[in-house]
């Protein structure tokens, strides 16, 4: 069984706070998380949410209705409440000043506020209080909370961790007898579940890998990155420099990369697009540069604090000119935390840019992710070490990847912009032009060949085939779960790289061909745009098919009720 | 297919300011005493950005405007590199405008040789930033309005460590100034070389430059904030040449605690 928490205010009190505390303490109990935020592109007001679905089995997305409602503002009931299910419960932050004006209908009126300043000394903490008031609600041991505490906040001294555990206590107390235990939740597990956002996967991996220099222009939602690496800096030996625009943030790294060290950048739509120019640099001097492009929906400024699968074309096609990259598009944090490692090592192995795929939704989730590396293990930067007076950077070869050397050493490592000979410097030779182009372009048969195979999930002759890319993959995977549960039968395979694609693999991989190729009935591809862009993507990668799009474009995540109510439609 | 001569020949006009830079940075590397294995030339676009393909360094001829993030990236990454941008002031004034004042901000220890002839070359002749107002082109043919760019009043107000200018028609001067500008370990230089254009500049000549630049008073003291920006702003009959500021802010990499260690390329090899 499930049960998902909501809990809603404005921005600036505490919801996110709380959701935090909330989520750390049920993995910490055994339970199995999954937790989004709906959030404003504000610093106060306005509504956001947090919810926490917990569970006695994994689950991997969220969904719209709620079984606790924890109501922070009037805004928050209103606009909630019709999506609390039947049997659920609402919590609503009474003000105790209006004691005499009608508590809301249905509600467990608790004054979070009140009761923080009075038993904590500080408003701050009606987290505590509202997190008790939800233990007791749902029949949980209030000392898994309070352990939790003692460990959260050890190091703001046993003073807080004290105030907090009181306020807990109250809140859980104010609830009340009558209501405690009154919403079934599920069981606990036996050892404490280990969780990850898709942010903190990145920038994890990141680390690990051995970036030594991360730039960026501040861009939700991909700024979350840039925070846990300056977070990370000093474990790890590197610099993080918050640019004066895209511009610079990635012909920076195109700078770093060049000096030896790997690299990254990140941003969302309309700072990818003023980085355009800078991959294109990247591919014509053959840098390993990487780009996260965290999206949101667009156009131009779009919705910041939104989710969207809206720029895959724009990103498969960014840059004038023709040169090689790869594309990768993780689907959970675990996925994230392995795949910028492999954009790295991609990036390296063949000396031109990678870009990897995330969204807000993806960034901002919290589920069930298996513990992270977090040993430094610097990946393999292919770099000749022994060059000498007569090196040239772009010698012509077969896979198109020239021996790359660093400068600084016997070597002149000379790169130009312009259309270059071998030893990078500027020619108008048009025969040396197409050379080196070629050259370049041969690197696309070394990225297909290296290309992820799309997973499957569900059995292997369902009648049905959703087609997944990037962070769709939760969504779509209960999605299938609850078709085949309703007598169904459905599969899903989903792309965690998404250029270059090996057409004969994907192929194999729906079933269009092969031994046993048995084509499922239907396909229908989901992802967050209009237009229906992975579709096309499987077509210029050569594999055109027959199917359907699913699409959503609203700014908010898939939920697989969606997902299977659209299809039985 | 026809296929167009190509050599590595300097691609600029017979009498360009660009030789004699050319020529006096390859005598004030020597001078310098800079190791050229360690020396790496950042460029963008244009005819002064070409100046890094004919001399001997390592070269990372850019995207146009953005010389200076490159440059940043670099010294990051490898803070033991000597790193000099070379390249024109349509590139550095105009295009990567806004990453000139944040690199004053930063100062970090690149190194700007800017030849600055007050037109576009590479473009055939249309008003840089610095062009004087009145100056017509065939873009601009009622002349400039645009008020001129003063790159090293800027400079002094954003505290670049150490900010000069000079003229290509004076090599003993430029060559002077350029070796300090190698030698300086403080952070940011910005050295400003005038440089006629003789093909779509007919107004700032060599003639001109000669007449109007002045070495900087004796008594100037660089380290004064006002008197650097009366002279950074002083431009018409008399032009300074020479130091004119120098401030005492650190340098960005000497505020890092991850390069205490050694470089950042240095430590990841040693991590490996």
């Amino acid at each position: 069984m499930d049960l998902l928490i909501r809990i809603a205010g404005e921005a600036g009190q505490g919801v996110q706070t709380t959701g935090n505390l909330l989520v750390s303490a049920f993995a910490e109990m055994g339970l199995h998380v999954f937790a989004i935020k709906s959030y404003m592109s504000r610093i106060r007001g306005g509504l956001n949410w947090f919810d926490v679905r917990i569970g006695d089995a994994p689950l991997y997305a969220g969904r719209e209705p709620a079984d606790v409602l924890v109501a922070l503002t009037d805004e928050a009931l209103e606009t909630l409440r019709p999506y609390v299910a039947d049997a659920g419960a609402v919590l609503f932050d009474a003000d105790p000043e209006e004691e005499d004006t009608e508590a809301p209908a249905g509600c467990l009126c608790i004054p979070l506020t009140a009761i923080a300043k009075e038993t904590g000394g500080s408003a701050v903490m009606a987290n505590a209080v509202a997190a008790g008031a939800v233990f007791a609600l749902l029949g949980y041991d209030l000392s898994a909370l309070t352990d939790y505490f003692a460990t959260a906040f050890e190091k703001k001294g046993e003073e807080t961790v004290q105030a907090n555990t009181a306020c807990a206590e109250a809140g859980a107390d104010r609830l009340g007898e009558e209501a405690a235990g009154s919403v079934e939740a599920p069981e606990p597990g036996d050892e404490a579940v280990t969780i990850s956002t898709g942010t903190e996967a990145v920038g994890l991996a990141a680390a690990t890998a051995g970036v030594k220099v991360a730039t960026a222009y501040p861009m939700t939602p991909a700024t979350g990155i840039l925070t846990y690496l300056a977070g990370a800096a000093e474990a790890y030996g590197l610099v993080v420099e918050q640019a004066e625009d895209e511009v610079a943030a990635v012909n920076m790294v195109c700078g770093a990369t060049y000096a030896g060290v790997p690299a990254l950048t990140m941003t969302s739509g309309g700072g990818f697009a003023l980085m355009v120019e800078g991959l294109s640099l990247a591919g014509i001097l053959e840098l390993p540069v990487v780009i996260v492009l965290a999206q949101r929906p667009g156009p131009a400024t779009g919705l910041p604090t939104r989710t969207a699968q809206q720029d895959l074309l724009f990103a498969l096609h960014a840059g004038h000119g023709e040169f090689p990259r790869a594309v990768f598009a993780p689907g959970t944090p675990e996925q994230a935390y392995r795949l910028t490692r492999r954009a790295l090592e991609t990036a390296h192995r063949y000396q031109t840019p990678v870009l990897l795929m995330t969204d807000q939704y993806l960034a901002d989730l919290v589920m069930d992710t298996p513990r992270l590396d977090e040993r430094l293990r610097p990946i393999d930067r292919h770099v000749v070490a022994d060059a000498g007076e007569d090196y040239v950077r772009y010698a012509v070869t077969d896979d198109g990847v020239s021996p790359r050397a660093l400068p600084g050493g016997e070597a002149r490592v000379v790169l130009d912009s312009d259309v270059h000979t071998e030893d990078g410097h500027i020619t108008e030779d048009l025969e040396a032009h197409v050379r080196l182009q070629d050259k370049r372009m041969r690197k696309l048969a070394g990225l297909t060949a290296d290309a992820l195979a799309p997973e499957r999930y569900g059995p292997a002759d369902a009648a049905r085939l959703l087609l997944c890319w990037g962070s769709t993959w939760g969504p779509c995977r209960e999605a299938v779960d609850a078709l085949n549960a309703g007598g169904a039968s459905a599969a899903m395979l989903h792309f965690a790289q998404v250029w270059p694609l090996e057409a004969d693999a994907v192929r194999r991989a729906v079933g269009l061909e092969g031994e046993e190729a048995e084509a499922p009935e239907a396909i229908t591809v989901v992802e967050a745009n209009q237009t229906g862009q992975f579709r096309q993507v499987l077509a210029e990668a050569g594999v055109p098919m027959e199917c359907e799009s699913l699409t959503r474009y609203d700014g908010l995540p898939f939920t697989a009720a969606d997902i299977v109510k659209r299809i039985q439609t | 297919m026809i296929n167009p001569p190509s050599d590595n020949r300097p691609a600029w006009c017979p009498g360009c300011g660009n030789f004699p830079i050319l020529k006096t940075f390859d005598a004030a590397v020597e001078e310098a005493g800079t190791d050229r294995r360690r020396l790496v030339l950042v460029s963008g676009i244009g005819q002064a950005a070409k100046l890094p393909h004919y001399t001997r360094a390592s070269v990372f001829n850019g995207l146009h405007g953005r010389a200076l993030p490159a440059a940043t990236g670099i010294k990051l990454a490898n803070h033991r590199l000597e790193v000099v941008v070379t390249s024109g002031d349509g590139d550095m004034y105009g295009e990567g405008g806004n990453h000139l004042l944040h690199a004053f901000r930063r100062n970090i220890g690149v190194k700007c040789f800017v030849h600055n002839n007050q037109v576009y070359g590479l473009t055939k002749g249309q008003a840089s930033p610095t062009s004087d107002p009145g100056f017509v082109t065939k873009v601009q043919t009622r002349g400039v309005v645009l008020a001129p760019v003063r790159p090293l009043a800027l400079a002094v107000v954003e505290g670049c460590s150490l900010v000069a200018r000079s003229f290509a028609g004076d090599r003993e001067h430029l060559k002077a100034m350029m070796v300090e500008s190698l030698r300086h370990t403080g952070g940011t230089v910005l050295l400003d070389i005038l440089q006629p254009c003789v093909t779509f500049n007919q107004v700032n000549t060599y003639k001109w430059y000669k007449e109007r630049v002045k070495p900087v008073p004796d008594d100037h003291d660089p380290t004064d904030f006002e008197s650097a920006m009366r002279l950074a702003m002083t431009w018409g009959d008399e032009i300074p040449i020479g130091v004119l500021y120098r401030s005492d802010r650190p340098s960005f990499e000497s505020q890092q605690p991850a390069l205490e260690k050694g470089s950042l390329v240095e430590q990841f090899e040693q991590a490996r």
